[in-house]
């Protein structure tokens, strides 16, 4: 379904990405794991036409999309819901979630997508009403999550949507991207928290310094011992 | 016999300060919705109404035909500003400072300003110092001892219109409320698909039709020059009362600003009048620059 090639992107001189290349199948979910600074936001930035690809190609269903515009890419039903807290807090819950779906013009079945969203987020529905600034954190995650569905993703991409979570805040993520994914949305998956999301991935890639040094099934990674020295803490190896 | 003369001038302040208010909400809207300062606002209102004027005079449109030329003229040349230049400066910055980006920007502005007014000097029908005629004619109306031009109130109540249309523009409307989306976060605008680029297009056409307005309702007060653009310092100046973010804010900043002008005038000196704005800013940014509505910043436009 998505399929990046050799891809290569840098800030001005510095490099970010080098010969990335990965694929996402049609309903899987798939993790790219990486320290803070390896170049997996840039990746998202890429394939979704924030960040200018310097070489590579990046393919959504036999398309190369690299040089297509933010919004064409989002027409095509790829939808990023970026890293920390990027709502719009001067709107109203709802507003919030209605501009998700801006792309599509059917006012009928966007009210229908919104009672679904509701359905999966009943904190979003006491909350409608209210801004969105004033939501906590985890409501905040799960708006922005929304939001994306609002926009009827194909391929939901999300960047670190643990960040600064309690425990079971993360858990209640990843179970709604358990739900997502069984509705039939394939996910790409960023974390810098490798046991959780290896835990919902089939297949997983690791990025360091811009450069993918592993990748395999999701299972596999989550016994390499290499992985659980570098992200699980070596527990596992310990006990 | 004073409390009369104050009164009247509170009137006419209120008159001027209409016109205040909407270059404010030009600049404004340009600031929240690009981050720029738009130094370029009162050579905006200069085009205006000399664009009113040649609507009017030469080809000798009728009064509301020339607000429509006016107000699509001044779109495009905003949104054309925007496309052209400032994404250009835009594409070409690359820094990590976000802050630094925009000083090109601001520049460009400065640039703009220039510009119009060096295109309105070559332009022969710019010579004469001229006015446009009065908005609407006729006797003036008594409030108890108060007398209003009927192009005074005439330019309320396009004040009105314009302030409730905008209102209902950006609080209902789909592209309204896109473009506020865009001002908040263009980052988290463009991943759902609101295309940033145009929302800044339709923002500088906007805030440029806007300045427009203002300069039609100003030329039959003023005498028409291309200096008339310094103006803009009141709208600074009505701007940083009301906050430097709601319409709400620049209706009452401007207001506040046409009446207190006025008040100068008669207490102090028809010479202290001139450095009004100036003394306000510089007295809001010290004692309290969120403006007279800081808390409430969060709410509008
Ligand atoms: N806007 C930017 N300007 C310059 N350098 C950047 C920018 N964003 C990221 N970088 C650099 O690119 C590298 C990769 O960053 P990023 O993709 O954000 O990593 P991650 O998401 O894995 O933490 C880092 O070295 C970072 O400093
Ligand atoms: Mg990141």
């Amino acid at each position: 379904m998505l399929r990046i090639e050799g891809l290569h992107a840098s800030y001005g001189k510095v490099s970010a990405l080098e010969n990335v290349s990965l694929n996402v199948e049609a309903g899987q979910i798939v993790c790219l794991l990486g320290a803070n600074g390896a170049g997996k936001t840039t990746t998202l930035n890429c394939v979704s036409g924030l960040v200018a690809a310097a070489g590579g190609r990046i393919v959504f269903e036999d398309e190369d999309i690299s040089r297509l515009r933010v919004e064409d890419i989002v027409r095509r039903g790829i939808i990023q819901v970026p890293e920390g807290r990027e709502i719009f807090t001067a709107m109203s819950v709802e507003d919030n979630l209605m501009l998700g779906a801006w792309q599509h013009k059917n006012n009928q079945r966007n009210r229908e997508q919104l009672a679904q969203v509701y359905d999966l987020f009943p904190r979003l529905r006491e909350r409608h009403a209210q801004f969105a600034g004033t939501l906590s954190g985890g409501e905040q995650q799960m708006l922005m999550i929304g939001r994306a569905l609002m926009a009827k993703p194909r391929l939901l991409m999300l960047d670190e949507p643990s960040l600064g979570l309690s425990p079971i805040l993360v858990q209640q993520v990843f179970d709604i991207i358990k739900t997502i994914h069984k509705s039939g949305i394939a996910i790409l998956l960023v974390e810098q928290n490798a046991r959780v999301a290896l835990d919902v991935s089939s297949y997983g890639y690791i990025l360091e310094n811009g450069e993918i040094n592993l990748h395999g099934p999701a299972s596999a990674l989550a016994e390499n011992p290499q992985v659980h020295e570098a992200y699980l803490g070596g527990a596992a190896v310990r006990h | 016999m004073m409390s009369d003369l104050l009164l009247q001038a509170a009137a006419s302040g209120v008159v001027t300060g209409c016109v205040y208010a909407l270059v404010a909400l030009s600049l404004v809207i340009v600031y929240k919705s690009t981050d720029v300062v738009n130094f370029a606002g009162g050579e905006l209102l200069m085009l205006g109404g000399y664009i009113g004027l040649l609507a009017l005079v030469y080809f000798e449109l009728s009064y509301p035909l020339m607000f429509v030329v006016v107000i699509v003229a001044m779109y495009a040349v905003g949104a054309l500003f925007e496309r052209i230049p400032l994404t250009t400066v835009r594409g070409q910055r690359y820094s990590k400072n976000a802050e630094a980006d925009l000083v090109p920007l601001v520049v460009a502005t400065i640039g703009l300003g220039y510009l119009l007014k060096g295109a309105v000097r070559v332009v022969p029908y710019t010579e004469e110092v001229r006015r446009l005629p009065p908005l609407l004619e006729g006797a003036p109306i008594f409030i108890g001892d108060v007398i209003l031009l009927k192009q005074d109130i005439a330019i309320i109540a396009v004040t009105v219109v314009v302030m409730i249309a905008l209102t209902g523009f950006f609080g209902w409307t789909r592209t309204g409320k896109a473009l506020r989306a865009t001002s908040q976060n263009p980052r988290a605008a463009a991943l759902i698909g609101i295309p940033v680029k145009s929302m800044r297009m339709i923002a500088w056409g906007l805030a440029a039709g806007l300045a427009g307005i203002a300069g039609i309702l100003l030329s039959p007060k003023l005498l028409m020059t291309p200096d008339m653009g310094n103006v803009v310092m009141l709208a600074f100046a009505a701007a940083i009362i009301g906050g430097f973010s709601s319409l709400v804010g620049c209706v009452v900043g401007g207001i506040i600003l046409g009446v207190l002008q006025n008040f100068v005038g008669i207490l102090i000196s028809p010479q202290a009048m001139a450095v009004t704005p100036f003394v306000v800013i510089m007295l809001i940014l010290v004692l309290r620059p969120q403006g007279l509505f800081g808390e409430l910043a969060f709410k509008k436009v």
